[in-house]
């Protein structure tokens, strides 16, 4: 009884701790300065979020410009390699803790791709797939960990009658650099087309998009003397060569809808993070943390699952679904 | 394109990071874990038919065991009427020969009263005669020779059928 008397008024301190945050941030942010009248020393305001959407050079070697997104994927790869490199070096059949992990992020994966794709392309699709799903959900989660995005040199800048304070963060989320997210697109843009290929075969494959063979039936009609067929078949033909250049272009747009997708979201998720910081300086922006966390996994989902998709619609050419419908 | 930062060194700096995270997952993640899942599943199959088999083995011993309880259970009940043929044999063959035995004990008494018996006959005949002839010398005073007597006595006897033998 005692227990849960302490555990309760606990409850309440925290309660009142949190309300009391939460309501000195609003009054001492811009809303509520403004509406009280309150004078805010420079030092305890939160900087207006500065959306710069190429990202920031921190220094050079030679020509090459090393960003600050740049930096924040290497440590994406940094601690994505040394988690599963401790996770793996010693495999036991009966796993420790950081095995069990790591078998559950492979199995996880594996078992989803298996669902997708079937027993028989599971190994092909596998690697790619998960290393951009753990490559984009790292990201993602790294940019919403403290100094991420805030740490950096303050710089004072005046321009009219106003003066910015812009905040150059050494660490920046990487999926907000649009080269990070075009480069992924490209690589599954030519895992896809690679699979395509070697999977049914160049030609059968360029086939699937112009149909050139029901053009050579319609010549073939032609010389049994069909000529009323032929004229049909060649019209079906040259439509045929038609949608199929239409469906290049859907190929090509993939690149730029993964690219912007993943790039909009979270340069959105970012400052929607950074005014929420902005206006409520505490408390506020912490739903907004949790809808950061869920949209960092739902984007890395629908990179990894897309690819997939478009990877699995790749290999099973028209021939083999329409024999499959049959 | 400058606007919204798309700049092909960085591109390339970002695809060769995804390449070595990639080579990187490869060789630290992916094979050595799947490896070792392929290698618990195939243990898991195995020791799945290993206990399928033992099951069965057991199922088959039990049965086993079953018959050869049952043929036992036959064969001890075949002893059983075996033997109590045998014992109705051998109270009949005990029956019979106390009989048998209760017979010649019988007929050996009976021939030993005849024998007894015969011989008082004679005993009594021989004194008889003697009475009598005792009693007919007394009666006739005559005395005649003793042969002459006998003889004469054991025709009398003879007639008589009251001590004739048997």
């Amino acid at each position: 009884m005692s227990k849960l008397g302490c555990s309760s008024r606990l409850v309440v301190i925290l309660g009142i701790v949190v309300l009391s945050l939460l309501l000195a941030s609003f009054a001492m942010g811009p809303l509520g300065s403004k509406l009280f009248n309150i004078e805010v020393p420079t030092d305890l305001q939160v900087s207006k979020p500065h959306v710069v959407l190429p990202s920031e050079a921190m220094f050079h070697i030679g020509e090459f410009k090393v960003t600050n997104t740049l930096i924040s994927s290497w440590a994406t790869i940094l601690i994505l390699c040394l988690v599963f490199f401790f996770a793996t070096r010693k495999m036991k059949l009966i796993p420790g803790r950081l095995q069990s992990f790591a078998e559950v992020v492979v199995d996880g994966i594996y078992n989803a791709i298996q669902g997708v794709s079937g027993e028989k392309h599971v190994r092909t699709f596998f690697p790619l797939i998960t290393t951009i799903f753990l490559y984009v959900v790292t990201n993602a989660l790294l940019a919403l960990v403290p100094l991420w995005g805030t740490w950096g040199p303050i710089e004072h800048k005046t321009e009219g009658a106003h003066t910015f304070t812009i905040i150059v963060p050494f660490l920046r989320a990487a999926n907000t650099d649009i080269n990070l997210t075009l480069s992924i697109a490209l690589v599954s843009f030519c895992f896809v087309e690679y699979l395509g290929f070697s999977k049914i075969g160049p030609l059968k494959y360029i086939d699937s998009f112009f149909q050139f063979s029901e053009l050579g039936k319609a010549f073939g009609r032609l010389f049994k003397g069909d000529a009323k067929a032929f004229i049909s078949g060649l019209a079906f033909g040259f439509i045929n060569i038609y949608v199929g250049l239409l469906e290049i272009l859907s190929h090509l747009i993939r690149i730029v809808s993964f690219t912007f997708r993943l790039f909009g979201n979270m340069t959105a998720g970012e400052i929607l993070l950074g005014v929420m910081t902005f206006l409520v300086a505490f408390i506020a922006p912490v739903p907004f943390y949790g809808l950061e966390t869920l949209v960092g996994f739902l984007q890395a989902m629908i990179f990894a699952g897309l690819t997939l998709v478009f990877g699995v619609m790749a290999v099973t050419s028209h021939h083999e679904e329409g024999a499959e419908h049959n | 394109m400058e606007s919204i930062g798309i700049n092909w060194q960085l591109l390339v700096a970002f695809l060769i990071n995804f390449l070595v995270l990639f080579g990187l997952l490869t060789a630290i993640l992916y094979k050595p874990v799947l490896k070792m899942l392929d290698e618990r599943a195939a243990k898991i199959k195995e020791s799945l038919e290993q206990a399928e088999k033992i099951k069965e083995q057991t199922s088959r011993s039990e049965e086993q065991i079953k018959a050869a309880v049952e043929a036992a259970r036959k064969e001890g009940q075949v002893i059983i009427a075996q033997a109590a043929q045998i014992a109705e044999k051998i109270k009949g063959e005990a029956k019979d020969g106390a009989r048998q035995e209760a017979a010649a004990i019988i007929n050996k008494a009976r021939d030993e009263i005849k024998l007894e018996r015969d011989k008082s006959i004679a005993m009594l005949r021989s004194e008889f005669s003697n009475l009598t002839i005792l009693a007919a010398e007394k009666v006739i005073k005559e005395s005649l020779d003793g042969q002459k007597h006998r003889k004469l006595i054991n025709e009398v006897l003879e007639q008589s059928s009251t001590f004739k033998q048997n």
